[in-house]
């Protein structure tokens, strides 16, 4: 190639180059970015799918969990059978599996789609595992909060394609009112009989016909103590920390409500309070004083934790035992990072797995909750994201089938910590609360 | 005797012109016009959550503008329109000399490596190019140790979940679209005329200022164009990098939609950052014609009293 050549364009052929007008150029320009547009479409249509195409059932029930399943015909969701099925578990004595438990596995077939909280099931258990026990392909997307989670349907109108969601409980009762869950086919959902009774018939769905205890947890709070020296044992304390020693290295969760929490428990309010000087009082602490020492609003800081992102981090207690485990990956010392549950009083949450309204696939749908609320799935589960999966007879399901599990002091409360927690209510002063968040993120900007 | 000519009739109707844009008239109309209009609409509605879309008509008015306005929003309004502006101009400030050098300096059968360079990046999706960044930047990352050790840095790097990352950052992802408009100003900008600078007598600098800067206008009105009004609406560099302190207008009403279901809210405030562009170009553009206007009559040659001696 010698310099004499035709010089090589790549944007304009030179014939073109006469007629480039500054319009021209501008196209040009907009084609590119374009372009780069549709790549990035791509690349990230690429990540979320990341299955293959729907597998029909073809591999008989040949894992040892699947017990009722041999009994069943492979075909997709087989309604009639489970009834027998489910009776069949309970004598078929299952290799490795705990008696006295309903362990019907019901195959389905195609794609599941499901929309959930980040990094919130074992990965097997959305992945290869649901592929061989239930012949189902996942596909996960996740959001960051319930109100997302209701934009995102509200929007779509039942065409979100999403089959399974996992919404926490207060969030339920107007999510059925606009319509946005399927009412559960309770005959496909024989394993229902697995849950701790404790955890059915909330106040938001008395009858479970929309939902049915995915986990439960608490928040608290993580923080280095090679770093932070004070011992944090109270909301008064991290908010002290928070403003003080920690202060421009602190996490709170993306959540309004806990933000609010936070101050409430802090100064004895109930944090379901509707009271308008409370509410005033609290804008003026968060936004005034509190936003400016915040650095992120996470409520994952678990792989930031990692990253030494934060030195102060309020966190779910599943996430916080997370972090220890990713410290150590990356190298860090766990034994710096304390973790605290909140004080004097906190939060208790529930998770519930529904299907939402319009799900293309409710039949695999069904399957897989069915699935997850059978012990050794659900105890898989649990050993993965650290929350207490409301199984019947938790302890000896424990002993027997996870006895290595770690930081069990982080995934079970004793009855005196479960006593310090209040569950949330969706209550008239919610606009309030968002619109005090907002306000929290556009000072912490400032 | 008068023959009246009468011009055959054209045997079929002609389509009128403008039909070509009629599928990219359609497509405006309906994916950017219409969702455009509901977000005006909705600006002036209350919020009603209530409602499947919680938007309520009854009582329309400008409430929404005024919390807009109000100075915890209008600081992060404040804030976007900073990053912006000083990314733009640190993209014409990087771009510039890279155009200039590919257009003028490299040799040719190197330009075609080069500009691939240029372009290659930009089909990395841009979410990628922005999360990969926490890699090396990590305050525990294996780059933040060995500056650590080396004795660089006193302490770990402190750079995400601020400002400064995000303010980085926008100007790498979009530095692309700057120096590509750039460029083919410049390398439209024939030798000749500025071998014929040169020829009367200007030096370098001038030629610079007075030839070569005046022809790549377009050029740099096209990349202002293509890199201010996407970075006032970026969402992802802010959302990745910037944690709460580096928080920009996208987020925030991404936040009052998603989060808040503040629709009316965040319409406002999408609608004040739409009139914000577009009241920054405008003004923009007074100034660089403006500026084009004054220079020209302070450089005119008065011709009329005979020639300067």
């Amino acid at each position: 190639m010698s310099s004499s050549q035709e010089p090589v364009r790549i944007l304009a052929p030179s014939s073109l180059r006469e007629t480039l007008s500054r319009r021209a150029l501008l196209q040009v320009g907009a084609g590119s970015v374009g372009l780069a547009a549709l790549l990035a479409a791509c690349g990230s249509d690429k990540k979320s799918s990341s299955g293959t195409t729907a597998t029909t059932t073809a591999n008989g029930g040949s894992t040892p969990t699947t017990t009722a399943s041999s009994s069943a015909p492979a075909t997709s969701g087989s309604t009639a059978s489970s009834t027998a099925a489910s009776t069949g578990a309970s004598t078929a004595g299952t290799t490795g599996g705990v008696s006295g438990y309903s362990e019907v596995v019901n195959k389905s077939s195609g794609t599941l789609a499901m929309y959930t909280w980040g990094d919130y099931n074992d990965p097997s258990i959305v992945g290869d595992l649901a592929q061989t026990d239930l012949g189902v392909t996942m596909k996960v997307d996740y959001y960051t909060s319930n109100e997302d989670l209701i934009t995102k349907l509200s929007t779509a109108n039942g065409s979100s394609g999403y089959d399974v969601v996992v919404p926490t409980g207060p969030y339920i009762p107007q999510m059925i009112q606009k319509g946005l869950l399927e009412k559960f086919d309770k005959d496909k959902l024989p394993n229902l009989s697995n849950v701790d009774k404790l955890y059915l018939g909330q106040d938001w769905d008395p009858g479970n016909d929309y939902s049915v205890c995915k986990d439960w947890g608490s928040t608290g709070w993580m923080w280095d103590s090679s770093k932070v020296k004070a011992d944090i044992k109270t909301w008064n304390d991290f908010i002290a920390a928070a403003t003080g020693e920690a202060s421009g290295n602190v996490s709170v969760l993306d959540t309004g409500a806990n933000v609010l929490g936070m101050y409430c428990w802090a100064n004895g309010i109930d944090w379901n309070t509707e009271k308008k000087e409370d509410l005033d009082a609290a804008e003026k602490f968060l936004v005034d004083t509190f936003a400016s020492h915040i650095k992120a609003f996470d409520s994952y800081p678990s792989t930031k934790i990692a990253e030494g992102a934060y030195t102060l981090s309020m966190a779910w207690n599943g996430d916080a035992r997370q972090a220890y485990s990713r410290i150590a990956d990356a190298g860090g010392n766990p034994d710096d990072w304390k973790w605290a549950l909140g004080a004097p009083n906190t939060e208790l949450w529930m998770d519930n797995y529904c299907i939402a309204a319009g799900s293309p696939n409710p039949d695999a749908a069904h399957a897989w909750i069915n699935w997850l609320l059978t012990p050794e799935i659900s105890i898989k589960d649990l050993q993965y994201h650290g929350y207490n999966s409301g199984m019947k007879g938790m302890e000896s399901l424990i002993a027997t089938l996870a006895p290595d599990l770690t930081l069990g002091n982080m995934i079970f409360f004793s009855d005196d910590q479960v006593k310090t927690m209040r569950t949330q209510k969706i209550t008239s002063a919610q606009d309030r609360i968002a619109d005090i968040y907002n306000k929290i993120k556009a000072k912490a900007g400032g | 005797m008068t023959a009246s000519v009468v011009p055959p009739k054209r045997g079929r109707l002609r389509a009128p012109k403008f039909l070509l844009a009629g599928p990219s008239i359609i497509w405006y109309v309906l994916f950017f016009v219409a969702p455009i209009a509901f977000i005006v609409y909705y600006s002036f509605g209350t919020k009603d959550s209530s409602k499947l879309v919680p938007v309520d008509m009854s009582s329309p008015g400008f409430h929404n503008y005024s919390e807009a306005f109000s100075s915890t929003f209008f600081t992060t309004f404040k804030a976007t329109l900073r990053v912006a502006v000083t990314a733009t101009l640190l993209t014409v400030v990087i771009g510039f000399p890279v155009a200039y050098f590919l257009a003028f300096k490299v040799q040719e059968r190197w330009r075609a490596i080069l500009l691939a360079l240029v372009i290659v990046p930009s089909f990395t999706s841009f979410l990628i190019r922005t999360v990969a960044w926490r890699i090396p930047l990590a305050p525990n990352g294996t780059l933040s140790k060995w500056l650590q050790d080396w004795g660089v840095i006193g302490g770990p790097i402190s750079l995400l979940e601020t400002r400064t990352a995000v303010q980085i950052a926008i100007v790498y992802n979009y530095l692309g679209f700057m120096i590509l408009p750039l460029y083919v100003a410049l390398d439209r900008i024939e030798p000749v005329l500025r071998e014929a600078s040169k020829d009367l007598g200007a030096g370098r600098v001038s030629t610079f200022m007075r030839v070569t800067l005046p022809l790549a206008g377009p050029g740099i009105a096209a990349g202002v164009l293509l890199t201010f009004i996407p970075m006032c609406g970026d969402y992802v560099t802010a959302t990745v990098l910037g944690g709460a302190k580096g928080n920009m207008i996208g987020a925030l009403i991404d936040s009052e939609f998603k989060g808040a279901q503040n629709w009316p809210l965040g319409s406002a405030i999408a609608v004040l950052m739409i009139l914000a562009v577009l009241v920054m170009l405008a003004i923009g553009a007074i100034v660089v014609v403006g500026g084009q206007w004054l220079l020209r009559r302070m450089r005119r040659v008065d011709l009329s009293d005979g020639a300067p001696a």
